[in-house]
């Protein structure tokens, strides 16, 4: 292995949970820019991540974030922060006490971390909330507090994991922003999504993973087209769903919409994902409440043996 | 040695503990920890209280001095009793087959005075002084060995130490530390500090609250010459000692059992075990345990051999308690090797919360 002093380097990695199956000989080079891992739930994503961050440590294999090992937090951390899919906190702590106490841990004094913490709550529009407890927090706070955690120390390598997830169509647009101008100043941005369409246009590159193996790897565009002719489900949880089905109705890359029995929310079938997520932003712009976005999961599935078929087919 | 960035270590460890203390000492979890500690407490001042009642009864009720108490002796009658001393405040008779035994109560202020007597002739008299520090401080220093050390403080780490880690594993938080720029060596040694300053602070304040309600009954002239005289400065300085110490030893066992065990049963039944048998373990093996410094350091020697079976005297070894600075020694050293065994086992720490 050549060493590559900018890059995140898996060198033949694998994880056994026991016998279960982490991930399996994943080599890969990742240059600075925005990677994508993406994968179905269970494919590794997050064993992934948490190798890099040293959370867990390897079976067998070696591993390199900017030269540095991931046994060596005293190192590592001063340059990488993670946000971690686990949705949970120190208890009682507030959003700035969370963000705050974890500045502290750098080793630094009260003045600079109180700077840092509130320049990091400021970057994800959480300083009105800042002072009251996470545990009141919906879901896309926590997810924004978390992401405040992660980048306040300004850290070069950024590990998110799946960081779009709960975040309603105007903060995930503005979170993207933030992940591209990161990416611009040289910084690697490492995110992860079980839903591709999310994450490929925003991503320099996209890891594909199955079952534990990396199936793809490289730009993703190429791939795209194919995938659009496939249609995606999309689950959406709302206010007023029989308006929303309506106008989505209006439009030919929506195949079908079902509305759900508890007039709670819908179901789309669309050809195309980016006019249906640009639908959806105009659609939320306008004063419908949106509670959930989720692929509807079987739908996913297909989607990737669709995508992992098509790869092998390449070959 | 001076390239080691001490400084950083030493703001680390202090970030941590401004977080771990808030936990340990306010964790719902710990709140029993506060009823260990409490309980001697509660003991010797429940103690102290019935005690001074009865003492405030004996001198409200005074109506003879003490040279009257002399003059009564065996054979007198009732009716010289009577003359003598007056109405007694109380009086109790029994009925029997062939006799009647009457029993008539009275106080000089500072003793209770009976006299007994059976067909109106006395029998028998008696002093009830009450009890005196010398034998309240025997209780205390068996409370303090039996209870307080082997019982109190032992649970009470285990609940504190036991959870430095596993705790978060269980709240899904530890990974806030594993994330950060932080040596898990020094993670480990910040997280035991603090758990070791809450401890100390818990059984430390319950041990001075303890004294405080034993010394409370008594007059200021006498406690003043037990402290003094009696040498009683020392003992009590040295139970104030000893509970850090105790912690310390403790905490650094149960610490890493935390790291290694995910049931907080298992090792602490273990190391109840151990420290049972510790008597009848050779020298050796003896001091693989933290009961037998503490033992070592205590004023009034436990003498378990007063309570066991002459057979089972024979398997105990009569190693000599160790002087007082080889305990420390020892004890220190103890902590320091589980310390180090417990930064060897964090480094190979993985979160792994789905399983818990
Ligand atoms: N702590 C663990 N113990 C046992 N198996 C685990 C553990 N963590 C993950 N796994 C298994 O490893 C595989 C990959 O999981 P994960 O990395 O969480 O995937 P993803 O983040 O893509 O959903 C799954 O089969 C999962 O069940
Ligand atoms: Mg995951």
């Amino acid at each position: 292995m050549t060493p590559v002093p900018d890059s995140i380097v898996f060198d033949n990695v694998s994880k056994f949970y026991g016998e279960v199956l982490g991930v399996n000989r994943v080599t890969l080079t990742i240059p600075p820019g925005i990677t994508s891992l993406v994968g179905p739930n269970g494919s590794g994503k997050t064993t992934l991540m948490n190798l890099m961050t040293g959370l867990v440590q390897p079976s067998r294999g070696d591993i390199r974030i900017r030269g540095v090992k991931p046994s060596e937090p005293e190192k590592l951390f001063r340059f990488l922060g993670y946000a971690t899919q686990f949705d949970s906190f120190p208890k009682g702590a507030t959003g700035f006490g969370f963000v705050y106490g974890s500045l502290r841990l750098l080793g630094g004094g009260h003045a600079d971390a109180e700077k840092l913490a509130w320049q990091a709550i400021e970057q994800v529009n959480l300083v009105e909330a800042a002072k009251r407890k996470i545990a009141g927090y919906s879901k896309g706070m926590r997810q924004r507090i978390r992401l405040a955690q992660a980048i306040a120390h300004d850290p070069q390598v950024l590990v998110l994991d799946e960081p779009l997830n709960g975040l309603d169509p105007l903060v995930r647009a503005e979170t993207i922003a933030m992940f591209r101008m990161f990416a611009n100043q040289g910084r690697h941005v490492i995110v992860s999504s079980h839903i591709l369409h999310e994450v490929d246009m925003i991503s320099d590159q996209v890891i594909l993973l199955s079952n534990g193996y990396v199936v793809a790897e490289g730009q993703i565009r190429g791939v795209r087209s194919e995938i659009e002719e496939h249609p995606m489900q999309v689950l959406i949880r709302c206010s007023r769903p029989s308006e929303v089905a309506r106008r989505f109705f209006e439009h030919e890359h929506v195949v079908e919409v079902k509305l759900h029995s508890d007039r709670g929310g819908l179901l789309v079938k669309t050809r195309d994902a980016d006019r249906f997520y640009r639908l959806l932003n105009q659609v939320a712009m306008e004063g419908v409440d949106i509670d959930t976005v989720a692929p509807a999961d079987d739908d996913v599935n297909s989607v990737y043996t669709y995508l992992i078929g098509a790869e092998e087919a390449t070959k | 040695m001076n390239q080691l960035p001490w400084r950083l270590w030493a703001a680390q460890v202090a970030a941590v503990m401004r977080l771990e203390l808030k936990k340990s000492f306010f964790a719902r979890r710990g709140l029993w920890i506060y009823i260990l500690a409490a309980m001697p407490v509660v003991l010797f001042t429940a103690h102290t209280i019935s005690e001074r009642a009865d003492v405030e009864a004996v001198r409200a009720r005074a109506s003879i001095t003490p040279q009257q108490r002399e003059e009564i002796r065996e054979g007198m009658s009732r009716d010289e009793v009577l003359a003598k001393l007056g109405k007694p405040f109380s009086s109790e008779t029994r009925r029997r087959r062939n006799n009647v035994r009457e029993t008539l109560w009275y106080s000089d202020g500072q003793a209770q005075f009976q006299v007994i007597l059976r067909d109106d002739k006395v029998v028998q008299t008696g002093v009830n002084q009450g009890g005196s520090l010398g034998e309240d401080w025997q209780v205390f220093a068996a409370v303090y060995q039996y209870f307080f050390l082997r019982f109190a403080i032992f649970f009470g780490c285990v609940g504190v130490f036991m959870n430095l880690f596993r705790g978060e594993m269980l709240d899904k938080s530890l990974h806030f530390y594993l994330l950060a720029p932080i040596r898990r060596e020094v993670l480990v040694v910040a997280k035991y500090l603090s758990g070791l300053v809450a401890t100390t602070v818990i059984f430390t304040a319950s041990v001075a609250l303890q004294l405080t309600a034993v010394f409370a009954l008594y007059d200021s002239n006498t406690v003043d010459q037990f402290l003094k005289a009696a040498g009683g400065w020392q003992q009590v300085w040295a139970y104030l000692g000893i509970t850090p110490l105790a912690c310390l030893g403790y905490g650094s066992v149960f610490l890493f059992a935390g790291l290694l065990f995910k049931n907080p049963l298992i090792p602490a039944s273990l190391m109840l075990m151990w420290e049972g048998v510790n008597w009848f373990l050779p020298a050796l093996l003896k001091k693989f345990s933290v009961i037998f410094y503490l033992q070592s350091l205590c004023p009034v020697p436990a003498n378990p051999m007063g309570d066991i079976a002459a057979p089972l005297r024979l398997l105990a070894s009569t190693a000599a308690p160790t002087p007082a600075p080889l305990a420390i020694l020892g004890l220190l050293g103890l902590a320091a090797a589980l310390l180090a065994l417990s930064a060897m086992r964090a480094r190979k720490l993985e979160i792994n919360y789905s399983t818990e």
